[in-house]
């Protein structure tokens, strides 16, 4: 095998070593920038992996197949290298709400990164459960770490023992499935899918895998973990469980279902039709009281799974690639959501402190208008493009079997009613009573360049969709359907 | 000159418009100093096409503009008598009334925005004048009323002055739906939309319009009559005083209330001798209808809105009797004299504190007395007293009308009479009797800014009827018509002699009329005589309380209706709202923050989804 096709993974391991190592040399009031040197580091993986890496053309493994390097693990490798990126910097803003340990914090996130890029190359059961559990112990670690703040552990408490009871789902189901076929390699349970399904053994075992998948992208019924969690997380830490963690939980689905067990897919459009529709309108429906800003972002989390399992439900390419191009323009629309909440959302994330944003700084005023209005999915922005591919997808497939119709209907529902919420947040920003609060807000430099390079790549891709959407393409050609 | 400059003419107070409201908003003496001299500098530019024209070398300038089809339109500069004298009445009584305004507006916190306006006014206004066919007149017949619109509620902050500006607005809507329907049926039967061409067609084929001839000339006559204010849809000028003086003074006596009648010359050829019966009637119904109602107006402005209303009458009416020069020549000496009057009464009301009521006035003569003698010039041009510039013009008017219709020659004599009477009424009692008011303890002349534009007009409104203006337009109506001479200071007493002298007589009567009622008048005497007259003229005929009752009936009764099934419809999205937020909340009971409930769900969902997926 050739190691040369790891190198990313290494390169982002080496840097969290790094910055772990820094950090014993590091005086106190100087730990941020080990954050900027992390960010600084990724940006340049980033642009090697844009550059120099290999182009997954043809899809190379390593590992006895454990490990593949195609166009879709690396599509999804730049999406999680980007956020990562973003999630850094806003932990430098948000440095002197960690009491200790930043230092660390930079590193579990970067360990984090590193799961999740190993998620998007796995090509083995086996290897899903170890990338898995790579990012969720990161997780129990950052959702926690104010320690000081009982919401912080409450919220890990339960993200650690939910995601160990999925967890188990998810090992259980791995154990069903090397049980029937004798196998735990994507390729070769694929080669005897025919026979596979007709055996309900190796059923369970797939939907067990499916189902501890689902709680990482929290669509029904694993979603109830969502709101609590990312309103008592870390502000960063939410926005990398928004982008990075349900990204990952995507390509392994995408990954099981396409191309370890293309046959039983055939047959499960309709738990996919179910599972898309019940997500949106909960996640939808349970968003329209919020008066927290993250619980809010955490029910259009679960909106957003939905929508994006639209894609997956409709079993075919056009779908696949929808999924893909979702969540590249969902990744910046929250990252810009995010970066706006770490500077505004700091003692309490109630509504009531977006009261006079427009006044305090035209700039996040505008930047959070502008990521509302991608997540409502209206043009020309981000959102929007996505959305239409996902729904030409859904009826694409109508033609073949009229629920994907009724399937189409719902998410509409589901948009219109979401408008109801995301434009709330937008009233709130501009059209409230003036809160006590009205000193101007200073924003860093690099948050401004984030925010700019956010905002840009929302408008490039609600304009410009070619240039991704052809990767995207390419990417799902790894997949069979 | 030079092609450009020509250009200059029309786009020179444009970009004094687009340079003020960029850039010069904190500006004030710099944007004053802009627009007054963007329109000095059209003026003396259209002094050059005036010379030019006199020479014979005016030039005819026309660039394509839009090319759909076979349909062509044309962005033209049209250079002729008619459209030379209206440029130097816009540019010269324009330049006055900017140097006036610098004066007059000075405190004002929107100066700036005030001047930008009305330079975006004069440009609209200029548009109209040279265009050469009816699309690019259009587009300026309405940029005329968008500045207009603008400029009437220049103080928005007063609900009255936003109120009559959307009046006036939507007023003139109704007469320009008329307009482009005209345009657009001319245009459907010559295939052309240039003036000349229409021209040219209707001389080759006299019978080209066929039936619709009639009324097609109705419909464009449509657009002068909301334009210029003729009954039925005078209803906004006098609305329209809520604008600054200067403001009534340029747009509601001079220029763009005009502009209605401008167009009725521009495009004579195409009305049919029952459209001119239609439109003399029109005209000599609103000189006789404003002229009543301004007996009894108390408002000065007000006052000198109805009388502008009845001058545009004569002028209509003079059209309707095919005298297209003796109305472009009474708009001219309307232009000065009207002008003139309204700048007088903004002297008057800048002194007074923004006082209008006539009635809170008095003995200003000797307070104001180079705004009492301007104003008296002014009044006597009104009136038509010779050898005052008035008594030509409307002399040129009374004596089309014995020739054409004698019924409309005795109801111009009428309104000339009364004319005399309600300018006099105004005059006793501003400028003569006792004080009415402690204002007029305070009162002192204005500043010569302002009282120099007013010996300027008074100049020009005594001398106007030896200008030469009639014989320097009525050879582009008449052609074969005989050369006039330049200077005929009894021209009218010779070419009709009836109209002349009984218009001198209607003049005598509304003066010693007006003095025996109002020399030395405490209070208006007249309501005590006449009251249900009075009160029928107070308020102007009920025109405004008729059309709320046109407007109550025809739009808001259904709309009220129509709201009806609309508020079925606000049922229905209030349910499915209410369906949405209510399962919302109640969704969200299952979200307690209960670990062991969510494990429970969790693990209940996940058993019903391998249940259905496995035992089916």
């Amino acid at each position: 095998m050739n190691p040369a096709m790891l190198s990313l993974e290494l390169a982002v391991i080496g840097l969290a070593l790094a910055v772990l190592l820094i950090d014993l040399w590091t005086l106190h009031e100087f730990k941020h920038r080990l954050g900027y040197l992390a960010a600084a580091g990724l940006l340049v993986i980033l642009v090697a992996s844009l550059c120099c890496a290999s182009t997954g053309e043809p899809p190379a493994t390593g590992f006895s197949g454990m490990f593949v390097q195609d166009g879709l693990a690396l599509f999804f490798k730049r999406i999680f290298l980007a956020a990562g990126v973003l999630v850094v910097l806003m932990g430098v803003e948000f440095r002197d709400r960690i009491p200790m340990g930043l230092g660390e914090f930079f590193t579990i996130i970067l360990m984090e990164l590193a799961g999740m890029m190993f998620a998007a190359s796995a090509n083995d059961f086996v290897m899903v459960y170890v990338a898995m559990e790579m990012m969720s112990v990161s997780f129990y670690i950052l959702i926690s770490f104010q320690r000081s703040r009982s919401y912080s552990l409450e919220a890990g408490v339960k993200y650690l023992i939910l995601s160990a009871l999925s967890a188990g789902l998810l090992v259980f189901g791995i154990a069903l499935i090397f049980g029937t076929s004798g196998r735990t390699n994507f390729a070769v349970v694929a080669a005897e899918g025919t026979r596979l399904a007709q055996n309900k053994l190796f059923c369970l075992g797939a939907l067990l895998v499916l189902l501890g998948l689902a709680f990482k992208i929290s669509a029904v019924p694993m979603q109830m973990w969502a709101p609590d969690v990312y309103q008592g997380a870390p502000t960063p830490v939410t926005a990398f469980l928004a982008i990075g963690s349900k990204a990952a939980g995507f390509v392994l689905v995408l990954r099981v279902l396409f191309v370890a067990a293309p046959a039983l897919a055939l047959h499960w459009g309709k738990l996919f039709t179910w599972a898309a529709a019940l997500t949106i309108l909960y996640g939808n429906l349970c968003a329209i009281p919020q008066r927290s800003l993250k619980r809010l972002l955490g029910y259009s989390s679960i909106a957003n799974a939905g929508y994006i399992l639209l894609g997956v439900a409709a079993l075919n390419p056009p779908g696949s690639v929808a999924v893909l191009y979702y969540l590249a323009g969902y990744a910046f629309t929250l990252a810009v959501i995010f970066i706006v909440l770490c500077l505004v959302a700091r003692d309490s994330d109630d509504i009531a402190v977006l009261a006079g944003l427009n006044r305090r700084s035209p700039l996040l005023a505008l930047a959070l208008t502008l990521g509302m209005i991608s997540l409502a999915g209206i043009p020309p922005l981000a959102g929007f493009f996505g959305k239409l591919l996902l729904f030409k997808a859904v009826l694409e497939q109508a033609a073949v079997h009229r629920s994907y119709l009724w399937l189409a209907l719902v998410a509409i529902a589901g948009v219109v009613i979401s408008y109801y919420y995301y434009f709330g947040v937008i009233r709130a920003v501009y059209w409230s009573e003036e809160g006590p609060e009205m000193t101007p807000i200073a924003v860093s430099a690099p948050l401004k360049v984030s925010m700019g390079v956010c905002i840009a790549a929302m408008f490039y891709l609600g304009l410009c969709p070619d240039a991704v959407l052809s990767a995207a393409a390419k990417a799902v050609q790894a997949l069979r359907f | 000159m030079h092609e450009p400059l020509h250009w200059l003419i029309l786009f020179l107070p444009l970009l004094a418009a687009m340079v003020i409201t960029l850039f010069l908003q904190r500006y004030p003496r710099c944007s004053a100093a802009l627009s007054v001299g963007a329109v000095l500098a059209s003026f003396l530019l259209s002094v050059g096409v005036l010379a030019e024209f006199l020479d014979g070398r005016a030039p005819d300038i026309a660039l394509t503009w839009l090319q759909v089809g076979s349909l062509q339109i044309q962005f033209g500069l049209h250079f002729d008598a008619l459209s030379a004298l209206m440029l130097l009445v816009v540019t010269g009584v324009g330049s006055v009334i900017h140097i006036y305004s610098v004066g007059y507006m000075r405190g004002d916190p929107h100066y700036a925005r005030f001047f930008a306006e009305m330079s975006l006014f004069t440009f609209s206004m200029l548009g109209i004048v040279v265009s050469n066919n009816f699309f690019q007149m259009f587009v300026f017949w309405e940029l005329v009323g968008l500045s207009s619109y603008l400029l009437i509620g220049f103080w928005y902050q007063r609900p009255s002055a936003a109120d009559a500006a959307k009046k006036a607005f939507l007023t003139n809507r109704l007469g320009d739906v008329g307009f482009l329907i005209g345009i657009v049926l001319a245009w459907a039967v010559t295939g052309t939309l240039s003036f000349a061409g229409m021209k040219d067609q209707l001389l080759r084929d006299p019978t080209l319009f066929n039936t619709t001839a009639t009324v097609v000339g109705l419909l464009i006559f449509c657009g002068a009559v909301g334009k210029s204010a003729q009954f039925p849809l005078h209803v906004w000028l006098p609305d329209a005083m809520e604008g600054p003086t200067p403001v009534s003074a340029l747009i509601h006596a001079a220029t763009m209330v005009a502009a209605g009648v401008y167009m009725l010359c521009r495009v004579f050829f195409i009305f049919t001798h029952h459209d001119l019966l239609v439109i003399a009637w029109i005209g000599g119904i609103t000189a006789l209808l404003s002229a009543l109602i301004a007996v009894q107006q108390d408002d000065i402005k007000r006052i000198l809105a109805y009388s502008t209303l009845s001058q545009l009458g004569y002028m209509v009416m003079a059209v309707g009797f095919s005298a297209p020069p003796a109305a472009m020549f009474h708009l001219t000496t309307h232009a000065f004299f009207k002008a003139l009057l309204f700048l007088g009464a903004g002297s008057v009301i800048h002194a007074l504190s923004q006082e209008q009521n006539i009635w809170q006035m008095g003995r200003l003569r000797s307070k104001m007395p180079l705004t009492y003698w301007t104003f008296l010039a002014g009044t006597l041009a009104l009136c038509g007293l010779w050898p005052l510039s008035g008594a030509f013009s409307k002399d040129a008017i009374l004596a089309a009308a014995w020739e054409h219709n004698k019924a409309l020659f005795a109801l111009g004599e009428l309104v000339a009479f009364l004319t005399t009477f309600y300018m006099f009424r105004l005059f006793f009692v501003v400028f003569l009797g006792k004080p009415k008011s402690d204002l007029v303890g305070h009162a002192h002349e204005s500043p010569r800014i302002m009282t120099y534009p007013l010996v300027f007009l008074a100049a020009a409104s005594v001398v106007g009827g030896f200008m030469g203006i009639t014989q320097f337009i009525t050879p582009q109506f008449s052609p074969a018509s005989a050369r006039l001479p330049i200077f005929a200071p009894l021209e009218p007493f010779e070419t009709s002699p009836v109209a002349a002298l009984l218009g001198l007589a209607a003049i005598a009567i509304g003066f010693v009329a007006a003095y025996v009622y109002y020399a030395g008048a405490e209070s208006d005497p007249l309501p005590g005589k006449m009251k249900e007259v009075c009160n029928v003229l107070r308020h102007k005929f009920y025109f405004d309380e008729f059309y709320a009752g046109l407007v109550d009936v025809c739009q808001d009764k259904p709309a009220r209706a129509i709201n009806l099934c609309d508020i079925g419809l606000k049922l229905l999205v209030r349910l499915t709202h209410g369906t949405a937020e209510w399962t919302g909340r109640v969704l969200r009971l299952v979200q307690t923050g209960n670990l062991q409930t969510y494990t429970l769900l969790l693990a209940a969902g996940a058993a019903l989804v391998l249940y259905f997926m496995l035992t089916r």
